[in-house]
């Protein structure tokens, strides 16, 4: 189980997460939602250890990580799919895939890995030697998951996949989402900006603005209940 | 310690304690030894030589490693010139300075293309470069044997219309030099030009967005700094009377910025701080000689971190960059206070703005797609749309940081497409950045100065010497900032380095200075972000003011609850696209916008 | 004709010595954007500890060991306190200014301890008359050496970095060092070891070449460190074989010029180019193209 209790987070001056607290059980997804600048970003960031937590505590099973520093959070089995096509652009795609299993669990042999990855994005079989800073949008956006779900995480925090890409290939990303869910039975937090997608494939939600979670609760619940207030929050 | 500091600083910075410290120099230099007076020549060359590495590297914040060459050819011009070419020293100097001043101008235009650790290498190439040129050119600089006999005030060899020029003479010569070098000095970094180059220095981007030229900043301050370091020379070579290669080496680059750095980027008393302990000590203090490279590899290593302000940031108060003279002029209020005029844009066809069909393309990623919209003045538009929509890419291609691939802008008729920021912001098409760039150091007075940079007209001249038309202009431009001051309601704090303030006071300057540009159009990145209501209820009736001026707004933003009540018009971008073009009421309702946004069914299904 | 190749083998001969220190260079490079510019210093001191060592009558490939350890040492001390906290300021200025310092400092350092005169340092390799005949010139063995170390280091360097998933590391850790920490990379040490690496890079080439001068003083090091970053910056801040490339362009250019036109102008000339090629294309003649940032 992933926690976060009371975690503030801030910017030299700019506090951009207050007291927020979230909880992601194994074989969950929960949605963590809101605006642009509402603070999703800062908190995975805050879990995965590259965000300054100026107060409050992340705990991995129980084990309270938070002054270890990234890449041996990493190491206790986190994946984190950065928003902003965070991607080792130089590298070739299979280099990337390669870095990424290397430095992971390394629960499945390479090869089999890596042909997991080509059966599912074939597109990124033929790209396999691009450098990855030359591949379209939503073909880094595949590379940028498959980097996390290589690594056979225990914890894995997707940023805003869906960011800048084209409908079908949003759909097509979610598809693998919702499966890798399913296959894995692991915890995943998955911020997104689309509300409405975000929650139809997660268990749990928790909606934030301004840095502090003003709505959590079942994602059905969140769906139904709150269409208007969720359209408040972002319209 | 703070008010030590500040007393020390008032006592520095006033100007009868600094005629009285430059009068008593002048009177007590002939009872001293010739020896001791000689040691103050070295102290004042150290002085001019400090404040051109100061000029360079703490005002525009460019880094020179091969500063030694300018002081170089400032001396061997000087030496030169009077052994081969008998002209007399007050002839020699002003031209040897001109001479390292025009190498400077020409070295602005490589260096200008190179940043951060290449431009230290291009410019330790160039001290390189002299420093073999000098030991090589045997017929010209007597190479490795040096250049003997130039006319001497030490070596009592130096006259002046038949009069022979001793030490003390020299030593008073050079004092009303470095005196004026230093009124010069201190009257352009507080005018409109030392503004400028430290607005390059903290942001290149940001300075282009105020109309200020890159490269035409970075061509003054290298011309400035290498007259500065010239003028040093030459007076150096009439001191000394030998001129070797190896008085103009690395080494003499290093120290150079030693003195610089303990002194305090920026600051000029603290250059003369620390040029005199830096001259004095291996003349008094026989063992700082023996540990000097010790001692100076220490400083430079950790200097930097500990100590970032060096000496005058222990000793003074941070120097201000506005003069105080027209302050008191336009706080005397002659005349009513300034309203802030409308503007009368040239909107041909009701238009100030106009994109059309612009597409912009980064690889094989099309960030904007064929997007068209007009801007009418005194109208706010918001342009809004999910993350990664394209909206700061749009802004980036109006004010001209992006050329777009395919698509015109126009501006009051005019087209800019592909128009160089600065010369789209002296057009008066004003922009601002996510993040609000504005020179830390500076107070929020300071920082609104720089907005008017692209109406100040006043010629260099006027500011170097403080003439009352300098003087006038700022006063005129002081009483804006004044108005502007009191619609951003951070008059208590005007006077307050905005490093030291809270990020919505940041915040409200960033946008409180486009006004004082007096644009015609503004686009403003964000403005709300990082804002507390209250500040956001300040920023919108800020951005209503502009309206009401007659200011055409684009205003990208995320909280529509912010947008709703101040915007005329809503376009909304959606990966490049627009997708809606329309009211705020018209937008609520729109399926493709709230599926965009929400990532409803029909989307994702599609 | 014998004149032009005895030209060109002394001009290959130096400039492998370039294209060694342009390597060190790069190595920190590689990981951080910055570059020592103390390098010559730590060169300085590792050949004058190896003529001390060896002149207390310590066996000679433990005095260079020794050697080779202290400036390793001094690798971390730089990265630690000089390069780290500069890194975490805005703009290069600070790590540029902190690493000349800890050059300015070892000098000043040695020059009190060693004394400012050249002390004579023993022969590593081999002696200075060993020489081989090559096209019918004599070229001396000590910088026959050299020439085939870097080479031999290129190749190793361009097998490293292109076929070893370290290399990879690398290449990832100099483009997003926080994206590398989130994938659990060890980027703290991987840094840390790239200061070391070129630490003790630099303090193998101050033996070989001080071996061919014979003696080593506090400012020894100096010329060969600038001339190294011309040759860096030649061929492409952070490419290998640019600097072996740099480095022998340098190296018989400047000896072109010295035999044909003055001795004078050979190191200006050198200048000159670093100076010709930042303005025209400062990303050198070999560095890889960068794939498009969006």
């Amino acid at each position: 189980m992933l926690e976060v209790r009371d975690v503030s987070v801030a910017y030299g001056a700019i506090e951009v997460l207050r007291n927020v607290s979230l909880c992601a059980e194994p074989g969950t997804t929960t949605a963590v939602l809101g605006a642009n600048g509402a603070g999703k970003s800062s908190l995975l960031r805050a879990i995965s250890g590259v965000a300054p937590v100026r107060s409050g505590s992340i705990l991995f099973d129980g084990q309270d990580v938070t002054q270890i520093p990234a890449h041996r959070r990493a190491r206790l089995g986190l994946a984190h799919a950065m928003e902003g096509r965070r991607l080792f652009k130089p590298l070739s795609v299979q280099n990337n895939l390669r870095l990424s299993w290397q430095f992971g669990a390394r629960a499945v042999p390479w090869p089999t890995a890596l042909r997991d990855v080509y059966d599912r994005f074939p597109i990124l079989a033929e790209k396999a030697h691009v450098p990855s800073g030359l591949l379209s949008g939503g073909q880094q956006q595949m590379v940028i998951i498959s980097c996390a779900t290589i690594r056979s995480p225990r914890y894995l925090l997707l940023d805003e996949p869906s960011l800048g890409l084209a409908p079908i290939i949003v759909s097509q990303i979610y598809e693998f989402i919702t499966d890798f869910a399913q296959r894995s039975g692991i915890a995943i937090v998955l911020a997104e900006q689309m509300a409405t997608l975000a929650l139809k494939v997660s268990d749990r939600g928790y909606v934030l603005r301004r840095g502090r979670v003003v709505q959590h609760g079942d994602s059905c619940t969140l769906l139904a209940d709150s269409a208007a207030s969720l359209t408040a929050s972002y319209l | 310690m703070r008010r030590v500091r500040s007393h020390l600083s008032r006592l520095v910075r006033h100007p009868l304690a600094q005629a009285a410290l430059v009068l008593v120099l002048a009177a007590i230099s002939p009872l001293l030894s010739d020896g001791s007076v000689q040691i103050l020549c070295f102290v004042l060359v150290g002085i001019i030589f400090a404040q051109s590495i100061n000029i360079l590297t703490g005002i525009a914040g460019q880094i020179s490693l091969g500063h030694a060459g300018f002081f170089g050819i400032g001396a061997y011009g000087a030496g030169i010139l009077a052994k081969s070419y008998g002209l007399e020293f007050y002839l020699t100097i002003p031209i040897a300075s001109a001479l390292s001043a025009a190498a400077a101008y020409l070295l602005s235009f490589p260096a200008g293309r190179v940043r951060e650790v290449y431009l230290a290498m291009m410019t330790l190439g160039f001290g390189m470069i002299f420093f073999e040129v000098v030991r090589e050119w045997n017929d010209l600089t007597g190479g490795t044997m040096g250049l003997p006999g130039v006319p001497s005030a030490s070596l009592r060899t130096l006259t002046a219309l038949g009069r022979p020029v001793g030490v003390a003479t020299y030593f008073v010569i050079l004092l009303l030099a470095t005196t004026l070098f230093l009124i010069i000095m201190n009257n352009i970094t507080r005018s409109r030009i030392g503004r400028a180059l430290f607005a390059i220095h903290h942001s290149e981007i940001a300075a282009g967005s105020l109309g200020i030229s890159r490269s035409g900043a970075r061509q003054l301050a290298y011309t400035l700094s290498g007259a500065a370091a010239g003028l040093a020379g030459g007076f150096y070579a009439h001191l000394v009377g030998y001129l070797g290669p190896d008085s103009f080496n690395l080494h003499r680059s290093i120290e150079v910025l030693v003195v610089a750095i303990v002194g305090g980027l920026g600051s000029i008393p603290g250059q003369i701080i620390s040029a005199t302990i830096f001259t004095f000590l291996p003349e008094k203090l026989q063992v700082f000689a023996e540990y000097q490279f010790i001692v100076y590899g220490l400083i430079l290593t950790f200097s930097l971190l500990v100590m970032p302000r060096g000496i005058a940031g222990l000793l003074l108060d941070p120097p201000r960059f506005i003069r105080s003279a027209p302050r008191t002029r336009a706080g005397r209020g002659d005349g009513p206070p300034v309203p802030l005029r409308p503007v009368a844009a040239r909107a041909p066809g009701g238009v100030v703005l106009s994109a059309d069909g612009v597409t912009m393309r980064f690889g094989g990623l099309t960030a904007l797609d064929d997007v068209s919209l007009a801007l009418a003045p005194g109208r706010i538009t918001a342009l809004v749309g999910p993350n990664g929509s394209g909206k700061s890419t749009f802004v980036n291609v109006v004010s001209g940081l992006y050329r777009p691939s395919v698509g015109r802008v126009t501006f009051e008729g005019r087209d800019i497409t592909g128009k160089p920021d600065f010369e789209i912001a002296r057009a008066g098409l004003i922009r601002t950045f996510q993040d609000p760039r504005l020179v830390p150091n500076f107070t929020v007075r300071e920082n609104l100065m720089l907005g008017a940079h692209r109406l100040m007209r006043g010629s260099g001249l006027a500011a170097a010497l403080a003439l009352p038309s300098a003087t006038d202009e700022e006063a005129n431009v002081l009483k804006r900032v004044e108005a502007v001051l009191r619609l951003i309601d951070l008059e208590a704090v005007a006077d307050q380095p905005l490093e030291s303030l809270p990020y919505g006071y940041r915040r409200l300057t960033d946008v409180g200075r486009v006004l004082l540009a007096e644009p015609t159009a503004i686009l403003l990145d964000e403005p709300a972000a990082g804002l507390a209501e209250p500040e956001m209820e300040r920023l919108s009736k800020l951005i209503r003011d502009m309206r009401g001026m007659g200011i055409s707004v684009l205003l990208i933003d995320h909280h529509m609850d912010f947008l709703s009540d101040l915007v005329d018009d809503v376009i909304v971008l959606d990966s490049g696209r627009v997708i809606y073009h329309g009211s705020m009421a018209g937008m609520r309702q729109d399926k493709t916008v709230v599926a965009a946004y929400l990532g409803a069914e029909e989307t994702v299904d599609a | 004709m014998d004149f032009l190749f005895s030209l060109l083998i002394a001009g290959v001969s130096v400039g492998s010595a370039y294209a060694l220190v342009a390597i060190g260079l790069n190595m920190t490079f590689w990981t951080t954007r910055t570059l020592n510019f103390g390098q010559g210093s730590l060169m300085m001191l590792c050949a004058m500890l190896t003529a001390f060592f060896a002149s207390q009558g310590v066996w000679l490939a433990l005095a260079a060991v020794s050697g080779l350890a202290v400036v390793g040492l001094l690798g971390i001390f730089i990265e630690r306190f000089a390069v780290r906290p500069a890194l975490k300021t805005e703009g290069s200025m600070g790590w540029m200014v902190a690493t000349l310092g800890f050059g300015t400092l070892l000098q000043g350092i040695a020059a009190k301890y060693f004394g400012s005169q050249a002390v004579a340092f023993p022969e590593v390799v081999f002696s200075a008359s060993d020489t081989v005949t090559i096209f019918g010139q004599p070229a001396a063995l000590q910088y026959l050496v050299i020439f085939v170390l870097a080479v031999g280091l290129v190749a190793l360097l361009e097998l490293f970095l292109g076929k070893t998933i370290w290399g990879q590391v690398i290449r990832a850790v100099s483009f997003d060092q926080e994206l590398g920490r989130v994938q659990g990379m060890p980027v703290g040490a991987i840094i840390l070891l790239s200061f070391v690496a070129s630490s003790v890079l630099a303090g193998v080439a101050g033996m070989l070449i001080a071996q061919i001068g014979g003696t080593v003083d506090p400012a020894f090091g100096f010329d060969l460190v600038l001339l190294g970053f011309v040759s860096a910056v030649l061929g492409g801040m952070g490419s290998s074989v640019g600097a072996l490339v740099g480095g022998i362009v340098v190296g018989v250019l400047s000896k072109l010029v010295g035999g044909y036109i003055s001795t004078a102008a050979e190191h200006g000339i050198a200048f000159a180019l670093l100076m010709v090629m930042l303005a025209v294309r400062p990303q050198g003649l070999f560095a890889r193209p960068e794939a498009v940032k969006v």
